[in-house]
């Protein structure tokens, strides 16, 4: 299987899918609200998790994202650190340019840590994977998106370009892409 | 808690007829201890009104509180449940700071199965309020500490994190 990784994306391939900014410079005292809504859901008090079920909505101020279930570890305060979003998953992330990215698959797995000041903050979609925008459609198996470091990583990608708005896709597969835009990994 | 004390003595009187004791008397005795146990004003249908019931840490930090368990009126039911109006459970860590706050406007608490349980709204936040969960219809598994809510949940998280303008 050969691995292909999308390095600073939105400046190499124009899918630009900025990981938030504001998250690094804080602009606003504002707190960041997160909602999410379900028909039903079990809280296991001793695991420390969430089981939300049923048409799934999360929302916060720059990603909106839908799914039938969704598992999250509950913190003791502060934000979510691990969240599973399982079938139909549809996340729908708006950056500080206003450019929206629209991602589906089956599963998406969020994980967020800070080790040594450093952050780590990942999206990986994995079942019929795709990231899209008004540059163009990325499928791959899976596909990470690293917010914390601005960049997609897939393994298997196939890329689609939009070479303007009026007109139709064009599709390419990745050695040609690979040659300007990607680069193998190390 | 003393209130689930009471509630587990409520449970044991319902197997006594069996021996022949007269219902209205364990009725009264139980009655006679929830008025014992809680700080409550009785009215004179026996209900409890105003009630709150503190459950304290196990030693070395027994003069610590666990948990404080208050509503503005508790009715026993058939079957040991009592029928709780305006509860509200707060629950806090050993060194005093509140954990969880738990509040709802009416809930059934079963001492038999362990369970508490309602049709109606509950909110449910950590301490310091950045949490909160609410939804319509829940089921509290005290046993194993687990809460499902059946309807319109929503969870809301306030992180330190900043937003953008």
């Amino acid at each position: 299987m050969k691995k292909i990784y999308f390095i600073a994306i939105a400046a190499l391939c124009g899918l630009s899918v900025r990981a938030q900014t504001n998250l690094i410079a804080p602009t606003n005292s504002a707190p960041r609200v997160t909602h999410i809504d379900s028909d039903s859901a079990d809280f296991d008090m001793n695991a420390r998790t969430a089981i939300y079920r049923g048409n799934v909505r999360v929302s916060d101020p720059d990603m909106k994202l839908t799914c039938v279930r969704l598992v999250a570890d509950l913190p003791q305060s502060g934000r979510m650190n691990h969240i599973v979003a399982e079938t139909n998953v549809v996340i729908d992330y708006t950056d500080a340019k206003g450019q929206t990215t629209h991602a589906t698959g089956d599963k998406a797995v969020y994980n967020y840590a800070v080790e040594n000041g450093a952050t780590n903050e990942t999206v990986t979609l994995t079942g019929n994977a795709k990231v899209e925008n008004a540059q163009g459609c990325l499928t791959g198996e899976p596909i990470t998106w690293n917010r914390a470091a601005d960049h997609l990583t897939a393994t298997n990608p196939k890329m689609i370009y939009r070479q303007n708005l009026n007109s139709t896709p064009a599709e390419t597969n990745l050695p040609t892409a690979n040659t300007n835009q990607m680069s193998e990994p190390k | 808690m003393k209130l689930l004390k009471m509630v587990g003595s409520a449970r044991c009187a319902d197997r006594t007829p069996q021996r022949g004791i007269p219902t209205f008397l364990i009725v009264t005795a139980v009655l006679f201890l929830f008025a014992m146990k809680i700080f409550a004003q009785q009215t004179p249908t026996g209900h409890a009104t105003d009630f709150t019931s503190v459950e304290y840490y196990t030693a070395p930090n027994q003069m610590r509180m666990k948990s404080r368990l208050s509503g503005a009126e508790a009715q026993p039911m058939e079957g040991g449940s009592l029928l709780i109006k305006q509860l509200k459970l707060e629950m806090f860590a050993t060194n005093g700071t509140p954990q969880v706050i738990v509040n709802a406007p009416e809930c059934v608490y079963n001492s038999a199965n362990g369970t508490a349980n309602s049709s109606g709204k509950l909110l449910l936040q950590n301490g310091d309020g950045k949490i909160r969960i609410e939804g319509e219809g829940f089921l509290w598994r005290q046993t194993d500490e687990f809460l499902t809510i059946s309807n319109s949940v929503r969870t809301t998280i306030e992180s330190d994190q900043k937003m953008a303008p």
